[in-house]
């Protein structure tokens, strides 16, 4: 783990105190094993990072470390390992505190994705709060994870979704979520940034408009944690919820910020070890939050790798990374508007770096194919967000979604591409 | 059984390297092109669940011989499927059933891309569930 921050310090260390022009590509590549690698005798240009991102050496090593060397049960072993695996899992909810600027560790619960964060919030806090005719609030362009919970919970309660409008650009329209807002309005749960789109939702001004009208505010960050710093306490919302793998930490771990208010007002949702204080026949008693929501092993390793992932990340500085990306997304913009028949889908003014497009006349796959030949790494796909794909009169699109490590080359590779993918398919 | 245009197809592929598989089957998927697949077969009941891109499958029986035809929006995948339905059209039912994955690993498109061998490997699932050729699934249009 020392190791790890040393890489990540190499990376700024010639940076001044907010290194916006300093940022150093080569050198945070150099930090991702899997980035010298090739495909079909190519150099590996890796465009899919809203999928996953790639690992930093630091992740790999904090996991080869903790299995290696400090590995045992976390809470429950009287012995010094099982000390020193609790003592690595549970630093990492000061980790993820210190990045979502959240009051304390124990508003972090470890979850194993967003869906399952997003589904928690579910089966627990709205399942114990929202009665027949509440309503919940979403927008056109959710990822299926923050749909279909929703959509289980109507069948079980008889909750009314609804669903606020994207605009043609992928805008997304503040007055028009407003109006959505009624007395019965219970939740409002929203990405804060789309992944077909890359659209970044004024999630601050929607959780105050949510709680004017009394609603609890989830965020699905899953996309929005990775792009720019995040502040829970400066959004106001009641949840944030945001993934380890798509952070450059492991799967397998994932992360629900929570209010302590809201937390401890909330039953548990899932029965095991870990997530009590006392259990006989005739009465458990449930532990406090977090653990509360954690029954059972938790993927503690994944934590720790995530922890690690954080440390590299903010050592880099969210800043600094949301900067370089933005410079990509502005040249990948750029660079597609060049080439006749693409025509990009998302084109809000607040966007995050994720391209998506559609290019006249050919099938996402087949531009995906023949982009992969070229060892550029992209999506195709309706990306779990078939209603969006609907609501912008299309099937599929190709998405692009750059990461801290990406440069302008490889956006003018995936160009270079797509004039190939036409030419081929002509 | 006649497998002669399987045969084909194999032996092409095992002459050519990765990048001129590619594009032997984008020729295949231009050529097909120019052979109209039926309108009113593009529907739902002809539709072959789980693929990333549409797929219509065809099936025809004459003289206890199956026959298929098969057609995709996206062209890469239009040219599997031709491979496909050329492939193993004009076999019986028993015959068909003795096709096995390992033909389609023969046909070493994981080269290509390892997405197009699970699709293709799928698809001849599919074939022969329509011929009720898969012992306990299903047959027929649809119930794939």
């Amino acid at each position: 783990m020392t190791m790890g921050a040393m890489t990540a310090a190499s990376a700024v260390r010639e940076m001044p105190a907010h290194g916006r022009n300093t940022y150093d590509p080569a050198a945070v590549r150099a930090d991702f094993p899997i980035l010298s690698r090739t495909v079909y005798n190519r150099p590996l240009c890796f465009l899919d990072n809203g999928a996953s991102a790639q690992k930093p050496q630091s992740v790999l090593d904090a996991i080869q470390h903790s299995y290696a060397s400090e590995y045992a049960n976390v809470h429950r072993g009287a012995h010094f390992l099982s000390g020193a695996a609790t003592e690595a899992y549970e630093g990492v909810r000061e980790k993820v505190a210190a990045l979502l600027n959240a009051p304390e560790p124990e508003t972090v619960v470890f979850t194993k994705s967003v869906t399952e964060a997003i589904n928690l919030v579910a089966c627990s806090w709205a399942e114990a709060n929202l009665s027949a005719g509440d309503e919940i609030v979403i927008t056109q362009m959710e990822h299926h994870a923050n749909i279909v919970p929703w959509q289980l919970l109507r069948d079980r309660k008889g909750v009314v979704l609804k669903v606020a409008r994207v605009e043609d650009d992928g805008r997304f329209d503040l007055e028009r979520f407003a109006e959505l807002l009624t007395g019965r309005t219970r939740l409002v749960s929203v990405t804060h940034v789309s992944n077909v789109l890359g659209t970044v939702v004024p999630v601050a001004e929607v959780t105050r408009l949510a709680k004017a009208a009394g609603a609890c505010v989830l965020i699905d960050g899953a996309q929005g944690v990775v792009h720019q710093p995040v502040d829970v306490q400066a959004i106001g919302c009641d949840f944030y919820a945001f993934t380890g793998h798509k952070l450059y930490g492991p799967t397998g771990i994932g992360v629900l910020y929570g209010t302590a208010e809201r937390l401890a007002s909330m039953p548990p949702w899932q029965g095991g070890g870990d997530m009590i204080e006392t259990v006989s026949f005739e009465k458990t008693v449930y532990a406090e939050p977090p653990l509360r929501f954690e029954a059972g092993t938790p993927p503690f390793v994944q934590a720790i790798g995530l922890g690690a992932a954080i440390d590299y990340v903010r050592a880099l500085g969210m800043e600094a990374i949301g900067a370089h990306e933005h410079a990509l997304c502005h040249h990948a913009m750029g660079a597609l508007r060049e080439i006749p028949g693409v025509r990009p889908i998302g084109e809000a003014p607040d966007k995050a770096a994720i391209v998506s497009f559609v290019v006249d006349g050919l099938h996402s796959m087949d531009v995906g194919a023949i982009l992969d030949r070229q060892g550029v790494a992209v999506r195709v796909g309706h990306h779990c967000a078939q209603p969006l794909m609907a609501r912008m009169g299309i099937e599929s699109t190709v998405r692009a979604s750059m990461a801290l490590y990406n440069t302008t080359e490889e956006i003018d590779a995936l160009a270079a591409g797509i004039r190939h993918a036409q030419k081929l398919l002509a | 059984m006649d497998l002669s245009a399987y045969e084909d197809y194999a032996e092409t592929l095992e002459a050519l390297d990765d990048e001129m598989r590619f594009e032997y089957l984008l020729d295949i998927a231009k050529k097909k092109r120019r052979e109209p697949f039926p309108e009113e077969a593009m529907d739902e009941a002809h539709l072959m669940h789980g693929c990333m891109s549409r797929v219509w499958i065809l099936h025809d029986i004459d003289e206890d011989r199956h026959y298929f035809r098969g057609h995709s929006d996206a062209a890469i995948v239009k040219g599997l499927v031709t491979m496909m339905t050329d492939s193993f059209s004009g076999l019986t039912t028993a015959e068909l059933a003795q096709i096995t994955l390992d033909h389609v690993r023969r046909l070493n498109l994981g080269a290509l891309t390892t997405q197009r061998q699970v699709g293709m490997m799928a698809m001849l699932k599919h074939l022969q569930k329509l011929a009720g050729a898969r012992p306990g699934f299903p047959s027929g249009p649809g119930a794939a």
